[in-house]
């Protein structure tokens, strides 16, 4: 084989590598948002400012504790969960009970209270760029392998792969949680058919608050976990917003192993497409799988049958 | 009699009005300049740098009098580095403020917008951090520029790497935005025309988590040099996975902007040791008063200035020099006082002049700084030298 052509091989190698741990975090992203529209059937535009306040959390733990971001993890997590159910009991059930006009006030409520969580933590923290200084941050795992008498070094970020880790045993918990225990039962059961599950005794009231609580939870710990890699500002919700949004139409609206995919699907096709297509057209190459989802696979990837 | 008190009347009104009029030295007198900035957002962290300075500026020449006995008061409003909002920013400054002189902004996608409703208002705006070229290519009559155009931005890097670096391949990576473009367009030419072969021109979209892909991409073409146009965040994000990523090129060199801040030193810790960037003024410039402006600004904010806050310093200087010059205070007259400015400032020489297609543009030596020991040296010219430079790079590997 040519170093020509085990060139290449590293190139996308490296980027697959690359794709799948991004994608990983990605998934995270998306299954929180998954959840809450799998069970409220609305799509919960302050998704990204959620994490948005994790990730402050996870600053701050960082710069006045003294804790590891990943440590910190479990403060973000359970302190997403309260701010979450909050917003849905005192914000979005109010709303969701009045027959309104517009039958998508209370996704316009969540873009409201996401501009406000957005606006308050410029107010505090200012328009500051912050990010946590730990000293694996660009730490990598070299991997020397030979394929056809080449030898290729593939590289493993650190806190990607730790990342990664933490999100499938996030995801695989939710999934135990929602398969196994009697209130995934409950949840699962709400989001089947919210009246028939009231029927049967459910208060599908007190479910949607720990839907809303367990889908902030989970985007405050991909939050927490982007931390090392990444910075963080008011800001940075928005794009993140769309990511899950892209997720969780690409895993077909609630379906929690399809965001896992749309996940990984998301980060994969970013990797590749800023390799073999261009960088700059990163962000539009989601968007291009994204319409191609909607429009042949109205269900998503992972959908069948029909509505 | 009637005549008589007719005439006296005509005498008393046309009198009455020089009544009112104050004398020319009052102290209380303000000329309010409008500032469109970005204060929140991406590059909030530019924008509060120039603000820190225009303030500082204002305040000293206030102390002293003012600029003709006029105070140089500064309205700032944060346009988030949106076109659109500076846009109406600058229309309300203009229309209904009724400001006769505008300033400031940030991105070159910003200044373009603000210089184009200048120009339609007639009013004059002095740009002096927006780089792109086309800025001051438009033949525009009341649109001037204070910073060199993006172009001339690698001046001095070309004289360092063509008697210094001698690389024969460079990778190019740059913010697909109007200064990005023009700094790494004017970069490929320059290589293009001295033989130096450019294996990669890649534009990337700002705010990206990761840039490992390209990263790698730029690894499996081995280039002696890898240049980047980027503003602060992804700047530091491009030094970090590229340490990870074990790329070793001879060296990394930046196109100002982002890589000029203090703020990636923090971002980009380790990972921004030795990085080389083209810059237009540092602290250790020769310029008088550069020095002063430095030590006060970082008195004032716990924070060293880059080139963007110099700039911000010396336009209100301009302004004052304006002022005393200018015959009044219209729009008009202002821009006829700024076309005449030929003055010297902490930023360096200031003079409006057409050259090549650009109008209305001041020009001037670019620098070559580099981070060592975790602080920013100007490493080139030799002339302006503070430090000695280190290139090429040691490998990542053999780093302690």
């Amino acid at each position: 084989m040519s170093g020509q052509v085990s060139g290449q091989l590293e190139l996308l190698l490296q980027t697959l590598i690359s794709g799948l741990l991004l994608g990983g975090l990605y998934s995270l992203i998306g299954l929180g948002m998954s959840l809450i529209m799998g069970v409220m059937k609305i799509i919960n535009l302050a998704h990204g400012e959620l994490m948005m306040i994790a990730m402050y959390v996870t600053f701050w733990c960082f710069t006045l504790a003294g804790m590891d971001p990943y440590v910190s993890v479990l403060i973000a997590f359970p302190l997403l969960f309260i701010l979450g159910a909050a917003i849905q009991k005192f914000l979005i059930a109010p709303v969701m009970e009045v027959e309104s006009i517009l039958p998508e006030n209370q996704v316009l409520l969540t873009v409201g209270i996401g501009l406000v969580l957005s606006n308050l933590a410029l107010l505090a923290f200012s328009a500051d760029y912050r990010s946590v200084p730990v000293s694996y941050a660009s730490k990598a795992i070299y991997w020397d392998v030979s394929v056809g008498g080449q030898s290729l070094s593939l590289s493993f970020s650190v806190p990607m792969m730790v990342a990664f880790g933490i999100a499938l045993v996030l995801g695989a918990s939710l999934f135990l949680f929602l398969a196994r225990t009697d209130l995934g039962r409950m949840i699962r059961a709400t989001a089947q058919d919210k009246r028939a599950a009231a029927l049967m005794g459910i208060n599908t009231k007190r479910i949607t608050y720990v839907t809303f609580g367990l889908g902030s939870a989970l985007v405050g710990a991909a939050g927490s976990l982007l931390v090392p890699v990444y910075y963080v500002f008011p800001q940075i919700g928005g794009p993140f917003t769309l990511k899950a949004f892209i997720i969780t139409v690409l895993g077909g609206m609630g379906n929690i192993p399809g965001a896992v995919l749309g996940g990984v699907v998301l980060g994969l096709a970013e990797a590749l497409g800023s390799v073999y297509v261009s960088l700059g057209y990163k962000d539009a190459i989601g968007f291009v799988i994204f319409v191609l989802v909607l429009i042949f696979l109205p269900k998503g990837i992972l959908g069948k049958g029909s509505a | 009699m009637k005549t008589r008190r007719l005439i006296m009347v005509i005498a008393l009104l046309l009198v009455a009005p020089l009544l009112f009029v104050p004398p020319a030295a009052a102290q209380d007198k303000t000329f309010t300049v409008g500032i469109s900035l970005p204060l929140t957002g991406a590059e909030a962290k530019f924008g509060e740098m120039k603000k820190a300075a225009y303030e500082m500026a204002a305040a000293e020449i206030n102390a002293k009098g003012g600029a003709k006995g006029y105070r140089i008061v500064y309205d700032i409003q944060d346009s988030g580095a949106k076109p659109e909002t500076a846009t109406s920013i600058v229309e309300k400054f203009i229309t209904i403020n009724k400001y006769p002189l505008i300033v400031g902004e940030y991105t070159s996608q910003c200044s373009y917008a603000v210089a184009g409703v200048a120009e339609k208002y007639k009013v004059p705006y002095l740009v002096d951090t927006g780089a792109a070229d086309k800025i001051t290519q438009q033949g525009w009559k009341y649109v001037y520029r204070l910073n060199p155009p993006s172009s001339l931005y690698g001046a001095g890097l070309f004289t360092f790497f063509e008697e210094v670096a001698k690389p024969q391949s460079i990778a190019l990576l740059y913010e697909n935005t109007d200064f990005g473009t023009s700094t790494s367009k004017a970069m490929q030419v320059w290589c293009e025309k001295k033989g130096i072969k450019v294996v990669l021109s890649e534009g990337y979209q700002a705010g990206a988590v990761d840039f490992k892909p390209i990263l790698q991409k730029v690894k499996s073409l081995r280039p002696d040099i890898v240049y980047m146009v980027s503003y602060l965040m992804d700047a530091s994000l491009l030094m970090r996975q590229s340490k990870e990523l074990d790329i070793n090129p001879k060296a990394f060199v930046g196109g100002a902007a982002g890589f000029t801040l203090p703020e990636f030193l923090e971002n980009a810790a380790d990972a921004s040791e030795y990085v080389m960037s083209a810059t237009l003024w540092t602290p250790q410039v020769k310029y008088p008063g550069a020095k002063e402006f430095a030590e006060n600004y970082q008195k004032k904010t716990g924070k060293a200035p880059s080139y963007h806050g110099a700039e911000a310093y010396a336009t209100t200087y301009v302004i004052a020099d304006v002022l005393k010059r200018t015959k009044s205070l219209s729009a008009e007259d202002l821009r006829a006082a700024l076309a005449a400015t030929d003055m010297m400032t902490a930023f360096g020489p200031v003079k409006f002049t057409a050259f090549d297609q650009f109008t209305n543009q001041n020009s001037m030596d670019t620098l070559v700084l580099q981070v060592i020991k975790k602080k920013y040296e100007t490493v080139w010219p030799k002339s302006a030298a503070s430090g000695e430079f280190v290139f090429p790079f040691p490998r990542w590997r053999d780093r302690k």
